[in-house]
C-alpha cells in the first residue's frame, strides 16, 4: 500500500484552477521534496491529504484511506505542519506538550527531551516569548512527537536558521530509518531537499511537470550548449525541452537527455559544437519552473 | 572514514559516494576482507538518506568489490584490489569528461587528444619511475 496515491486530482478556486489533474503515489519509506513556485498549488495538495479541503475531481488516498473517511485513530498516523502555524501564545511549552500528549497512543516524551535540548527551547517559557524560529521548532517538535506513519510539512525550514535546519534534517532522517515511515515536505529551501530526499517533485501552475527520483533528475535533465561553427544562430530544436535560451551564436537548451549520441548527430547536422551541462538542484528548478524567455 | 560530499553539485551523492568508497579499495586503502560500515551506519555518519547508501552498496556489489554476508555485514572482497582494472580505469572517468568537454568546443578530435595524451605520457616523470621499477 502507498503512503500516498492521488490520482487525477483537481481542485479550483472560483474560476482559477489551483490544482490540476494531480498524480502522485508515493511509497513508504520515502522522503519527498515537494516543490514549486508561489502560488503554484502545493498548500491546497497538502490541505487536501490531510483532510481540510477536498478535491473536485479525482481520487485521494492517505494510508490507504480517503481523507473525508479518517477516523481519530487514522489522524493519529498523520503529523502535520501547516505552514502558517498559530500556536495558543499564552500557554508555556511544556503545558502545550502536556496538552498535545494524551492525544497519541505512541508520543515519545524522549524525542520532546531530545528536541528541547537540540534547539535549546525552555519549557518554562510562554509561546508569545519565542521567536518566530523558535515557535516553528515547538511546532516541528509536537508533529514528530506522535511517531507518524506520515509526516506532512508545509515549508517546516523556512524560519530556522543554518544549524537549527540541519538539527531538523536529522530528526527527518532518524524518523525515516526507524521502520516504513514517510515524510512529504514543501520547501524553497533546495540545498536541504539535496541532502535528505529521494524523491522530488516540481509543481508549476497546478500541474506537477517533474516526478521522480533526486539521483535520475540530475541524471537526465542536462543544459545544452550549442555554439555554431560559422558564427549564425544555431536552430536547433530538442524533444523535452524545458527552457531555451539564445544568444548571438550560441543556444542553451534545458532538455531531458535519454541518449547523449543524439545530441551529437544533431549539433554536427547543425554545424555546432555543444557540451552538456550538469545541474544541481537549485538551476534545475530555475530552468524548469520559469517561464521561456 | 571521512567523505568529502557536496549535495548541492550537478553530481548525484550517491555517484558522489560511490566514487569516493571505490577509490578507497581499488587503492587498499580499505583492505580485502575488512569491514565496512553498514548502509544505516554510514546514512547516519554522512547524514543522507539511508537509500542513497543502500543504492551505492549494490553498485559495489555488482561491480564485485564488497559482499553482503547476512547477518554479518558488507566487507571488502578478497582480491577487490588487484581484479579491479575496470574500476581503476572508471575513477579516471570524470576527468576524462571534463577533457573531452573542454576539447570539444576548442575544436580538438579524439585522435590529436590521444596523441597529446601519449606525448604527455611519455614525458611525465611519474610514468618513468613507474618503467623503472618494474
Amino acid at each position: 500500500m502507498n503512503a500516498i496515491e492521488c490520482s487525477h486530482v483537481t481542485r479550483n478556486y472560483g474560476s482559477q484552477k489551483a490544482l490540476e489533474d494531480f498524480s502522485l503515489s508515493l511509497p513508504p519509506g520515502s522522503i519527498y521534496g515537494f516543490l514549486g513556485r508561489n502560488a503554484s498549488g502545493k498548500t491546497t495538495l497538502i490541505r487536501m491529504l490531510i483532510g481540510l479541503m477536498w478535491p473536485d475531481q479525482g481520487e485521494i488516498q492517505v494510508l490507504g484511506k480517503n481523507p473525508r473517511d479518517f477516523s481519530v485513530e487514522d489522524r493519529q498516523k498523520i503529523g502535520y505542519l501547516s505552514e502558517k502555524q498559530i500556536l495558543p501564545p499564552a500557554l508555556k511549552i511544556g503545558q502545550l506538550v502536556d496538552f498535545c500528549r494524551p492525544l497519541y497512543p505512541k508520543w515519545d516524551d524522549s524525542l520532546i527531551q531530545r528536541l528541547s535540548d537540540r534547539f535549546s527551547l525552555d519549557p518554562k517559557k510562554k509561546i508569545k516569548e519565542l521567536s518566530n524560529g523558535q515557535q516553528r521548532q515547538v511546532g516541528f517538535m509536537l508533529a514528530l512527537a506522535p511517531k507518524p506513519d506520515l509526516l506532512i510539512l508545509d515549508e517546516p525550514a523556512s524560519t530556522l536558521d543554518v544549524v537549527a535546519r540541519r538539527e531538523f534534517l536529522d530528526e527527518i532522517l532518524e524518523l525515516i530509518r526507524e521502520e516504513n515511515r514517510t515524510v512529504l515536505f514543501s520547501t524553497h529551501i533546495l540545498s536541504d531537499v539535496e541532502r535528505i530526499a529521494d524523491r522530488v517533485g516540481i509543481l508549476k501552475e497546478g500541474k506537477l511537470v517533474i516526478n521522480e527520483s533526486l539521483d535520475s533528475l540530475k541524471e537526465n535533465v542536462k543544459q545544452i550548449r550549442f555554439t555554431s561553427r560559422d558564427g549564425s544562430a544555431p536552430k536547433i530544436e530538442l524533444p523535452n525541452t524545458y527552457r531555451t535560451k539564445r544568444d548571438r551564436q550560441e543556444l542553451l537548451i534545458t532538455a531531458r537527455v535519454d541518449h547523449p549520441d543524439q545530441i551529437q548527430s544533431i549539433a554536427t547536422n547543425a554545424g555546432c559544437n555543444y557540451e552538456i551541462l550538469s545541474l544541481n538542484l537549485e538551476d534545475l528548478f530555475v530552468e524548469i519552473s520559469s517561464k521561456n524567455i | 572514514m571521512i567523505f568529502n560530499l557536496n549535495p548541492n553539485g550537478g553530481v548525484p551523492l550517491y555517484r558522489q559516494i560511490a566514487q569516493q568508497l571505490r577509490g578507497r579499495i581499488v587503492s587498499g586503502q580499505i583492505a580485502s576482507g575488512e569491514q565496512i560500515p553498514s548502509a544505516r551506519e554510514l546514512s547516519t555518519q554522512l547524514k543522507v538518506n539511508p537509500l542513497t547508501i543502500q543504492k551505492v552498496y549494490q553498485i559495489l556489489e555488482h561491480e564485485g568489490l564488497v559482499e553482503t554476508r547476512r547477518g554479518l555485514g558488507t566487507f571488502v572482497v578478497e582480491g577487490a584490489k588487484n581484479n579491479s582494472a575496470k574500476e581503476k580505469l572508471a575513477l579516471l572517468h570524470p576527468s576524462i569528461h571534463q577533457l573531452i568537454s573542454e576539447a570539444i568546443p576548442l575544436g580538438i578530435d579524439a585522435e590529436t587528444l590521444t596523441q597529446e595524451i601519449e606525448r604527455h605520457f611519455k614525458h611525465s616523470k611519474l610514468s618513468q619511475h613507474r618503467e623503472r621499477k618494474s
